[in-house]
């Protein structure tokens, strides 16, 4: 192993600065008719963290899995486009996305403990994708594991390579798996509630540390969250997503703050603060994927729903610096 | 002065592990609970916070009689829980109800909801057979859902719906004391400012005693008057919630403060490293391996719980003075 960290390398972005790392256009995503995406319009440039929330069942998991490619035709039905660094993602053979897959592009996924495999100690799984995409020896592996542990704090690195996952705690397997992550230096890191079944004083070591790890490597990130407070201390934008569709998207100080849409403000209104007096509950549920009504998806449950509403699909409008889709935004 | 419900009396709870290995067959003692001292007074509302591992669920199994106490005592009213009698404890079990972390768990999938909510009726006998099914459709009411479900199965429901039958089922005894543990932790905001306010009316209406464990601030803010801290099987802060959460001063407390994300700050790693296991206990205060402010004395002194103001107790030699 040489003297340089591997991980010390700035790996440059190939593509030049203005060109969006990831863009993602008009893509949909149905699961036997039900439309569990729909017409997502998206774009990241390098550097950029973005955070996904709404409540559960909106399609964030679903649109992280189809952008890693493990949601694919045909499985689902497929339709509009991906393209990660100028390659149309939805047209890649399942090899070539291997090679995509926890190299270029990197995952993190909420339960550490069903990620990681039990049988394999926790240096093996490191080394894994060392081996499998950058083709290093098993000593290299082993070097450049250690150094990764080091590097997501992971104490005495040297003698947790050898321990089995259900040895550590839950923030360790968490830190575990960032580690596998990173390893390749990936250009775009996919985390899925990373974080939401730790302890907020552990939460906030590991949102530094992947933060931390993500700026060093001047990568982009997606994090999907519940957490709206959160995102604004960790998202450069948000995009707020509802029944599949994303309904504001924008820089996060605007949509946190200042939400345009009524979804927004309602999931906003939710929100637990310190010492605050009351809350507003948004009213009802998500409706089911086979009865989304036909306008606004989220008429039934708006306070300021017209006609029109129930109507007409409100297309997305330009406001400022975001997208809002709303037909009444005052 | 209001009535005194429990008081906990220098309270502690071991447990014994096991073996570790082939030729060390010595076993060890975990600490969960050590030397927690409470008063709880009728109509309190009292969150429990701390880090998981903190001895938060311990606290509540010992104050609900369902674990005995290795040490010290947990009265209710004048009645230590370790000797009621069987009276006593029928009364304590209609009075004390509790609302489980996992609710689903908690319920037999093949029960309707109707037959779930109607069990405790039942068991206390608190009213005629041909009178339950009234007093059923009231509990569902009174949580805000629809009497259509009682036909159904827990399975058949969402998760903010069983969420709200465990509360039901935890009215229906009429209780004046409710424990809950973390009952909204995993929800959706939007479920879970709905289950906070059913919470909140009920205690304000019915002026029910609470004891409500979060790992969430926020929560704690929002439903309960008082906070106490919890850190390694000690209560390390206690008082009224804004006046812990305005002015912090156990360093363990502004730390969870400052980690509890808030839209008009950054980001803040506040605390190092985990929470320790309770096996091996330190000898001076429990904090010192994570403090930002100790000192050489705190590695030598275990701070007790002291009265800082008539309602306020810390267990720190040098409480924060600037506290954020
Ligand atoms: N494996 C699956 N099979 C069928 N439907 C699914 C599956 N996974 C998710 N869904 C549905 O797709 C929609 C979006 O789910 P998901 O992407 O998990 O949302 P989120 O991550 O925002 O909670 C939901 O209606 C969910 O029920
Ligand atoms: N039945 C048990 N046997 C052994 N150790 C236990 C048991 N229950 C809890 N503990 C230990 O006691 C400590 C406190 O646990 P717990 O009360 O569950 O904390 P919290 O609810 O705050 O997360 C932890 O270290 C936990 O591992
Ligand atoms: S389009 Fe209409 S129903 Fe939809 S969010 Fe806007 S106001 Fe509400
Ligand atoms: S006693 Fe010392 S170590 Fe313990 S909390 Fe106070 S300052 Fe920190
Ligand atoms: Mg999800
Ligand atoms: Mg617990």
């Amino acid at each position: 192993m040489n003297q340089v960290s591997v991980l010390a390398q700035n790996i440059p972005v190939e593509s030049s600065a203005e060109a969006p790392l990831l863009e993602v256009r008009d893509f949909s995503l149905r699961r036997k008719k039900a439309t569990v995406l729909d017409r997502i319009t998206l774009s990241l440039n390098p550097g950029e963290t973005l955070g996904l929330i709404g409540e559960s069942g909106a399609g964030k998991s679903t649109l992280a899995m189809a952008l890693i490619g493990l949601l694919r035709a045909p499985e689902v039905e497929i339709e509009g486009s991906l393209r990660f660094r100028g390659t149309e993602l939805t047209a890649l053979k399942e090899a070539d996305f291997r090679r995509l897959r926890g190299n270029k592009i990197g995952l993190i996924f909420q339960d550490a403990t069903a990620a990681l495999n039990p049988c394999f100690t926790v240096g093996k799984q490191i080394a894994e994708p060392l081996r499998r995409h950058l083709g290093l020896s098993a000593s290299a592996c082993r070097a450049r594991a250690v150094e990764l542990m080091q590097s997501v704090g992971i104490p005495e690195p040297r003698l947790r390579l050898d321990a089995y996952p259900h040895e550590l705690s839950g923030g360790m397997q968490q830190r575990v798996m960032i580690a596998i992550a990173l390893a390749c230096n990936p250009e775009l890191l996919l985390a899925d509630e990373p974080t939401s079944a730790l302890d907020v004083t552990i939460q906030a070591q590991i949102m530094e540390l992947i933060l931390d790890r993500v700026r060093a490597l001047n990568s982009s990130a997606i994090f999907v969250l519940h957490d709206l407070a959160l995102g604004a201390q960790v998202c450069d934008r948000i995009a707020v997503m509802y029944a599949g569709q994303i309904v504001e998207e924008g820089p996060s100080e605007c949509v946190l703050n200042a939400p345009l849409h009524p979804y927004t403000q309602g999931l906003k209104s939710c929100v637990v603060e310190l010492g605050m007096p009351t809350l507003t509950p948004i009213p009802g549920q998500i409706p089911p994927l086979d009865a989304m009504p036909n306008g606004c998806r989220f008429a039934p449950r708006c306070p300021k729903a017209q006609a029109i509403c129930g109507e007409q699909r409100p297309e997305a409008h330009t406001r400022d610096e975001r997208q809002v889709a709303c037909w009444f935004i005052d | 002065m209001q009535e005194t419900i429990f008081s906990l009396l220098d309270v502690e709870r071991v447990y014994t592990l096991g073996a570790t290995g082939w030729f060390h067959r010595e076993t060890r003692q975990l600490k969960a609970l050590d030397g927690v001292r409470l008063e709880l007074k009728r109509g309190d509302t009292l969150a429990l916070v701390g880090e998981s591992g903190s001895g938060k669920s311990t606290l509540i199994r010992l104050m609900l009689g369902l674990e005995p106490a290795s040490d010290g005592r947990v009265l209710y009213g004048q009645h230590d829980l370790a000797h009621l009698d069987a009276e006593a404890r029928k009364r304590f079990a209609r009075e004390v109800a509790f609302i489980y972390q996992n609710a689903r768990g908690s319920m037999n999938p093949r029960m309707r909801i109707a037959d779930i909510l109607a069990e405790p009726i039942r068991l206390h006998r608190l009213c005629e057979e041909q009178a339950i099914p009234a007093r059923v459709e009231a509990l569902i009411a009174r949580v805000g859902l629809p009497a259509g479900l009682l036909q159904r199965f827990p399975g058949e429901l969402s998760g903010g719906q069983v969420r709200r039958i465990a509360i039901a089922r935890a009215l229906a005894a009429e209780p004046t004391v409710i424990m809950a543990d973390e009952s909204v932790a995993g929800l959706d905001v939007s479920v879970q400012a709905q289950v906070l306010n059913l919470l909140r009316d009920l205690c304000r209406e019915s002026g029910i005693t609470l004891v409500f464990i979060t790992h969430d601030l926020g929560v704690a803010s929002y439903l309960c008057e008082k906070i106490a801290v919890l850190y390694l099987g000690r209560i390390v802060e206690q008082g009224p919630t804004h006046d812990i959460l305005s002015a912090p001063r156990h360093p363990y407390t502004k730390a969870l403060l400052q980690a509890f994300p808030r839209f008009d700050a950054p980001l803040c790693a506040s605390l190092k490293g985990e929470i320790p296991s309770p096996v091996n206990l330190p000898k001076g205060c429990r904090f010192a391996g994570r403090c930002a402010q100790v000192q050489p004395a705190c590695l030598e002194v275990d701070p007790p719980l002291t009265l800082l103001t008539p309602e306020r107790q810390v267990a720190c030699l040098f409480p924060v003075v600037n506290p954020c």
